[in-house]
């Protein structure tokens, strides 16, 4: 609903249908026979480890600074058509160009420091259900976490009366359920988890890209995210902290928590937590997930996106270097 | 040429920071050396000093070790010059720095100028700068005519004396080398310097005034 008011304000295109569009799903790959239906994919590697990341500067070389972030996609166990797109499950694919340090407009005030903007889309494309081509609120939201994290690690006094522009699309955008629980039921009730592990994905492809273009950087900042999640069906009480979530393998998720985290200095610029995990008082010994276990789950996740991070950059820096 | 220097990533330890000065690129924190930049890390030495001149009837100590400084190379990708110096990669106009610049507009008491290479580096941005009436010249500030010093379209080497306010950088051109450096006549054609404050159209053979930056 949020989406078709997007789109009743934005005159300036023709749109498509207000009711988003989906691929069709053919009959034949319908079947009656429950063995046959697809199966909500389930988490196979451990709850610490962590999805391959693919991190690569230098992408857009018209501008400043640039980089490309790839996460896979889980793959389902009993996979019918391993070709089709609708019954997959997405990946994240974000690519990051940085702009700047650029002269302010003359209207801007003098400022001693450097003005960052961030700016953060997903592509039209980018989700299931179709996004329109104005920002709507959470991409603003995105845009301000974003900023958040940066602010805390450019060094802004070097660089006096100018401007950086830091510009993020995301190309495919983590879904917040699995395809599988959305039929018929719509979008009852289902929180917007997909767009935590896009933050975090968001932090470290733009520390890539401010990194490429040369601004002053106190130090590489990155982005983790942990969550607890209730493996089992309804019902059952043992929670699990997992690392790096993928909102399709859950059945339920209960909280999670996204940290930009500074390696060297062992701070954190923004922290984001959504969820409940209830009173300390009211806990079962089976849930017993603090906050605090949450957040540092989550900097456990960003050091390993650290290491990510640190060997793309010095990739760059070899590759500038032979070619001068 | 294949160079074995270490590349430093932003946040990377140096070193502490009485062991070396800090160099651009980097900044310090708890007493430490940090680097800001991802680049190559570069020591300069620094150079010797001379040692105490001698005396029979005075004991004079030596001077401190001056320390060596430490710095990111930035650009890396710009190249070296042809001398194998590097080039220090500027990306903003900084006080002190020569400029070039080319004249967007003229008025009674100041010219506005477009600031388009620091240093060695071309910008990216355009930035505006303003070179004022008592900026022109080092003597007789009162009497300098705006329009016999600079016309709309000159190129202009200036140095920064000012950060300026939020829209412009505050130039000067009080210097023998400083001015003028290309200048076109009103018939369209380039010209060449005659004096500290004349150009001449080689065509048409009229002169124009200017205040011109010293060939070198």
């Amino acid at each position: 609903i949020q989406i078709c008011v997007n789109k009743m304000n934005d005159r300036r295109r023709i749109n498509g249908p207000s009711g988003g569009t989906s691929a069709p799903v053919y009959s034949k790959y319908l079947s009656k026979d429950t063995k046959d239906l697809s199966e909500r994919p389930s988490r196979t590697r451990n709850s610490n480890v962590l999805r391959k990341m693919f991190l690569k500067t230098g992408v857009t070389p018209s501008a400043s600074g640039s980089a490309y972030l790839e996460l896979e996609a889980s793959k389902s166990p009993h996979v019918i058509a391993p070709g089709l797109a609708s019954l997959s499950t997405s990946g994240l694919k974000l690519t990051c160009t940085v702009h700047g340090p650029r002269p302010l407009p003359k209207s801007a005030p003098f400022s001693p420091h450097i003005i960052l903007t961030t700016h953060v889309k997903y592509a039209p494309f980018a989700t299931r259900r179709r996004r329109g081509y104005l920002r709507d609120a959470s991409e603003r939201d995105l845009g301000v976490h974003l900023e958040t994290a940066l602010r805390g690690v450019i060094i802004g006094d070097r660089w006096p009366k100018s401007g950086v522009e830091v510009i993020i699309t995301i190309l495919e955008g983590e879904e917040d359920q699995w395809w599988g629980d959305d039929i018929g039921r719509g979008n009852m009730g289902v929180g917007e988890w997909g767009m935590m592990s896009v933050l975090s994905g968001c932090i470290t492809v733009a520390s890539a890209a401010i990194a490429d273009a040369g601004i002053d950087c106190v130090d590489v900042v990155s982005g983790g995210v942990a969550a607890v999640v209730r493996p089992g069906a309804q019902g059952k009480q043992s929670t699990m902290l997992v690392l790096d979530p993928v909102p399709s393998e859950h059945q339920e998720i209960l909280a999670a928590s996204v940290v930009a985290y500074l390696t060297s200095r062992d701070e954190i610029t923004d922290l984001w937590v959504k969820g409940e995990i209830g009173h300390e008082n009211h806990r079962t010994p089976n849930s017993s997930f603090s906050y605090e276990d949450l957040a540092d789950n989550a900097v456990q996740a960003a050091l390993g996106a650290h290491r990510v991070l640190i060997g793309a950059l010095k990739e760059t820096a070899d590759m500038k270097m032979r070619r001068s | 040429m294949a160079q074995s220097m270490s590349i430093a990533v932003p946040g990377q330890l140096l070193g502490p920071a009485n062991e070396s000065l800090p160099g651009p690129g980097t900044h310090i924190h708890d007493s430490n050396l940090y680097a800001s930049i991802l680049g190559p890390i570069t020591k300069t030495n620094p150079p010797k000093p001379l040692g105490p001149p001698k005396r029979l009837t005075k004991i004079i100590p030596a001077a401190p070790t001056p320390l060596s400084t430490v710095s990111i190379e930035r650009n890396i990708a710009a190249g070296h010059a042809k001398d194998g110096s590097k080039a220090k990669a500027e990306i903003l106009p900084e006080v002190n720095s020569t400029v070039l610049c080319r004249v967007t507009r003229i008025q009674p008491r100041q010219a506005s100028v477009a600031i388009l290479v620091v240093g060695e580096t071309v910008l990216d941005g355009e930035w505006q700068g303003l070179i004022r009436v008592q900026d022109v010249r080092a003597t007789e500030k009162d009497k300098v005519k705006i329009f016999e010093s600079f016309r709309p379209g000159d190129i202009v080497r200036a140095v920064v004396i000012s950060l300026g306010d939020q829209s412009n950088y505050y130039l000067s051109t009080a210097s023998n080398i400083l001015g003028v450096i290309m200048a076109t006549s009103e018939a369209g054609n380039a010209m060449y310097p005659v004096s500290w404050k004349e150009y001449k159209d080689p065509e048409t053979g009229a002169s124009e005034s200017r205040k011109v930056a010293k060939p070198f």
